[in-house]
């Protein structure tokens, strides 16, 4: 029996003049209902790709699925007929934040033009009632003036308002799973907190389960329960919030969290990356590994529970510490 | 987001990678592959024409009187004119003539639109804004009209022909190396010369245009096809090759009097156009997909 | 949206006096004896000399320059050396063939041309794509005038399904009176009820229709092609898929709204090139409009009339395209900025 959202043995690969080049491995990742998890890692992780795996939107014929399963709510999302999954998943019961507001709404249609267009193709509502609809919405992400907004244009509005738009279409048809790709990426600040804060409230109202990307712990820390350690397409650190970045297990997971800012003066462990060379068939984090051992260079390490059963990391130095 | 996997993919090891990617992709689609053996082909035709050719004699002024508009046969293998003249021999050495002429064409209208564009782009300010404005008159006619005009103007003939193309065409070649100008002027080794104090012309003929000419030769190459078709247009029209010069648009241009008695001398002239215009075509589209990321295919 | 339209209209204003200045300088600078071109290539030095006074060519460029204007505003196109009648006047009567072949082609660029590039965008590198994009670019490939060549003998003279040339059979021309309303030979059969002759019009229309339309065809099918796939890679896109909208609503609503732009664009240029085809194609088949009017006066060097059609296509051809920009205002993204 899998988990309510469960990712296992995950293979996606995007294919260049010369190979097919592995850009995530996700050996198992799960979810469970109502719960927030983060994902984190740098640029260029493989963040964006799972989301896109998840919704079946990887671009094509670049983007392949070599193996794996996606499994939510009892069903292999891999196993979906295009068709499905548009009428029956997408916007329905999976939503999606992108990370830049901008463009993420079509330029040439209004506000309303768009939230309305997937209210009517997803509830066959018409006229007044859907109108009364996208204004409930908008009221709903805490958009003042909702009335006036959905006559507006997106490039009338700010950031702060536009991922607020956002989050109401993704939202709109009572979607239970969330994924949101670091939607305060592009965003103030002062606006990233307003953001966060409706994220979490919709949580807790709406019931839903969020995936919330991000390129930063410290975003994830506050109000997600779980976190995994995202590092060129693999989970190399898994656990409790809490628990990771307080102590974290993992090289990499060390490093991203020493970057972080501190109140207490305590120094960083690591001040930089001496460059190995890469190390093919061992740890993917060698040729940055602070620590690393020949060993690492000959096998690559499994994401295994360290210490604590909750708490896994994939670094055959974790357990020696 | 397609478009950023493939930046970080270029960013790997730019360069000779690209180079090595480009020729690939051509190379694997069958479509161009053909196209660049079709190619390498014409050149070596046009190139040993005389050679080729059965009778040589026949691509000018020689006549022929008794084997007039006789049909394709063993002896004259796509027929002859209303002079007796071996269709094929002509064709070939039309051949020489087209490519001959479209490399001439595009290249005085590189010559023009070049440095133009590098002055635009470089100097910028009120310079940049009257070479804009103007691009944007001679832009604004509809194609080949202009040529016609000029040539007509000019007097009918194949340098004409040329030189009327050139002055039509070199807009194209302004607006892309002008919008590559502006910008690496704003890129550091261009700062650094200005810093030294380098003068502007040397700054903008040694550091801008070795910098921007790669985009304007592909371009230069894609035109290549269109250009052979402008030309086959203003001699079909009376205003570019005249007889006896074995022109393709000037064969199906005489041919027309004929034609009705005769298929076989509108057709091969025809075919001859098509493949070759289709094989630069084609090789133009290829290179298109290939440098355009959101096409690309990896 | 007033100042940019505004902007537009003063924009074309300009463009318009840079094209009669490129013409002017054609037809006056160029030629190392204007008055010699212009009295014709048969003319007595008695006619050369009158020319050269008609045309002021005494007096400095400027102040010709704004004769040249004036007569320009004024519809003066000067007179044919063939016929010695008014320019102008030849090419009003020769305009009505011409825009009734130009129409059709243009329809088909738009109603064939414009699905098949959005066929093609969107079954990108399936076989619909490889087979349609190998169709525009044979399309783009082909000479025009080779292609009304090969029609004419394979449809009319071999399977004698269509007429040779000419706008009407000649019995008819012969034993039925021609209405004369508007000058468009379908439009006015059609308005007096004539079918007899509208159908004939018509079955004259088809080859040469086709002729020229096949390059505009291929030429909207590939920008249209290209222009979508770079909207169909937008973000926007991903995100109304990622709502689950129907992908037929995001490529017929959601993305075309946002080709606007380009399609309108492509739909200028593809009348210029029709317009420009009409010079290769309407003198195969006899067709009495500009294009034989252009390819008669050049055979015979008649230069007033080779620079009034220079000059009227290319000012049809600015305001062409400055409706076509007045269209791409509609964006609300270019109306903001």
């Amino acid at each position: 029996m899998s988990a309510y959202f469960e990712i296992k043995d995950l293979l996606v690969g995007f294919r260049t003049f010369e190979e097919t080049r592995p850009v995530l491995n996700i050996e198992r990742l799960a979810i469970e209902r109502g719960e927030t998890y983060g994902l984190v890692g740098e640029s260029g992780a493989g963040k964006t790709v799972l989301a896109l795996t998840i919704l079946g939107l990887l671009p094509k014929p670049a983007g392949v699925i070599q193996r794996g399963e996606i499994w939510f709510d009892g069903e292999d999302l891999l196993k979906k007929s295009e068709s499905e999954l548009a009428s029956l998943y997408r916007g329905k019961r999976l939503a999606m934040i992108f990370q830049d507001p901008m463009s993420t709404l079509n330029p040439v249609f209004t506000v309303g033009q768009q939230i309305e267009r997937v209210i009517e193709y997803h509830q066959g509502l018409r006229g007044h009632s859907r109108t009364q609809k996208a204004v409930e919405l908008l009221e709903m992400v805490k958009l003042a003036d909702a009335k006036n907004i959905l006559k507006k244009y997106p490039h009338e509005l700010s950031g702060g308002q536009r991922q607020r738009v956002v989050i109401a279409i993704a939202l709109s048809c009572g979607a239970e799973f969330l994924i949101a790709d670091e939607p305060t990426r592009n965003l103030d600040v002062t606006i990233q907190a307003g953001i966060l804060q409706l994220i979490d409230e919709l949580r807790k109202n709406l019931r839903i389960t969020v995936l919330f990307i991000a390129n930063n712990v410290s975003l994830v820390n506050v109000f997600c329960k779980r976190v995994g350690i995202l590092y060129r397409g693999k989970l190399v650190e898994e656990g409790p919030s809490p628990l990771v970045i307080r102590e974290p297990l993992h090289p990499y997971t060390q490093t991203l969290i020493s970057a972080l800012p501190r109140d207490r003066s305590e120094r960083p462990r690591f001040s930089g990356f001496e460059l190995k060379p890469e190390a093919p068939q061992g740890c993917p984090f060698y040729s940055r590994c602070p620590i690393g051992v020949e060993f690492c260079v000959q096998q690559q390490p499994r994401l295994e529970a360290v210490i604590r059963p909750e708490h896994k990391a994939a670094c055959f130095l974790a357990r020696s510490r | 987001m397609l478009a950023r996997f493939s930046e970080v993919y270029q960013s790997l090891s730019p360069g000779l990678r690209e180079l090595r990617l480009t020729l690939y992709l051509l190379n694997r689609n069958a479509l161009q592959r053909a196209s660049l053996i079709v190619i390498a082909f014409l050149v070596v035709v046009a190139i040993l024409a005389p050679w080729i050719a059965p009778y040589p004699s026949h691509a000018f002024s020689a006549t022929n009187p008794q084997d007039k508009l006789l049909p394709p046969s063993s002896r004259y293998l796509m027929g002859t004119d209303e002079l007796g003249r071996d269709l094929f021999s002509r064709i070939i050495f039309g051949t020489r003539i087209s490519l001959q002429t479209a490399l001439v064409a595009v290249g005085l209208a590189l010559l023009i639109g070049v440095p133009l564009g590098a002055v635009a782009g470089g100097l910028g300010g009120w310079v940049d804004e009257l070479i804009m404005r103007i691009t944007d008159v001679f832009l604004s006619f509809p194609p080949l009209l202009l040529a016609i005009a000029i040539a007509a103007f000019l007097g009918p003939s194949l340098g004409n022909a040329m030189l009327a193309i050139a002055i039509s065409w070199w807009p194209w070649y302004t607006r892309i190396i002008r919008g590559q100008a502006v910008s690496v002027r704003e890129r550091q080794f261009v700062r650094a010369a200005l810093a030294i104090g380098a003068p502007m012309s040397r700054i903008i003929f040694r550091h801008i245009l070795p910098n921007t000419m790669a985009p304007v030769i592909v371009q230069a190459s894609m035109d290549l096809g269109g250009v052979i078709l402008t030309i086959a247009a203003l001699s079909f029209l009376g205003l570019g090759a005249q007889p006896p010069t074995p022109e393709w648009g000037l064969l199906i241009s005489t041919s027309r009097t004929y034609f009705l008695n005769a298929w076989w001398y509108s057709t091969f002239p025809g075919i001859a156009i098509f493949v070759t215009v289709l094989a630069f075509n084609l090789i133009g589209d290829g290179i298109r997909e290939v440098l355009d990321p959101r096409t690309r295919k990896f | 949206m007033l100042r940019f339209i505004l902007r537009r209209l003063i924009l074309g204003g300009v463009v318009m006096f840079g094209v009669a200045l490129v013409t002017f300088f054609i037809a006056r600078v160029i030629p190392s004896d204007p008055a010699a071109k212009w009295a014709g290539p048969r003319a007595t030095p008695e006619q050369i000399a009158k020319a050269r006074a008609e045309l002021g060519l005494d007096q400095p460029l400027i102040i010709q320059f704004g004769t040249y204007l004036l007569d320009l505003a004024q519809g003066n196109l000067g007179y044919s050396l063939r016929t010695r009648r008014p320019v102008a006047l030849e090419l009003a009567e020769s305009l009505p063939a011409t825009i009734e072949l130009v129409l059709i082609s243009t329809f088909a660029a738009v109603f064939i041309g414009l699905p098949l590039g959005v066929l093609s965008a969107k079954y990108k590198d399936r076989l619909v794509d490889h087979l349609s994009r190998l169709f525009s670019i044979g399309a783009v490939s082909l000479p025009t005038f080779w292609i009304g060549l090969i029609l004419q003998l394979l449809f009319a003279r071999t399977l004698q399904w269509f007429p040779m040339g000419g706008q009407l059979s000649t019995e008819i021309k012969l034993t039925m009176e021609i209405p004369r309303i508007t000058g468009f030979l379908t439009l006015d059969s059609l308005i007096s009820g004539n079918f007899v002759i509208l159908l004939d019009a018509l079955w004259h229309l088809v080859l040469p229709g086709i002729t020229i339309g096949v390059y505009p065809v291929g030429l909207v099918a590939r920008m249209t092609r290209s222009a979508l796939l770079e909207i169909l890679s937008e973000d926007y896109i991903t995100a109304a898929r990622s709502y689950g909208l129907q992908e037929r609503v995001i490529l017929w609503s959601y993305a075309l709204k946002n080709s606007l732009g380009p399609t309108s664009t492509v739909v200028a240029l593809s009348i210029g090139y029709t317009l420009v085809n009409t010079f290769l194609t309407e003198t195969i088949f006899t067709w009495p409009g500009i294009g034989s009017y252009v390819a008669t006066a050049v055979i015979g060097l008649d230069y007033p009339a080779i620079m009034g059609v220079t000059i009227f296509s290319a000012f049809s051809y600015v305001v062409l395209n400055l409706i076509s920009d007045l269209i791409v205002a509609l964006d609300p993204r270019v109306r903001m900025s």
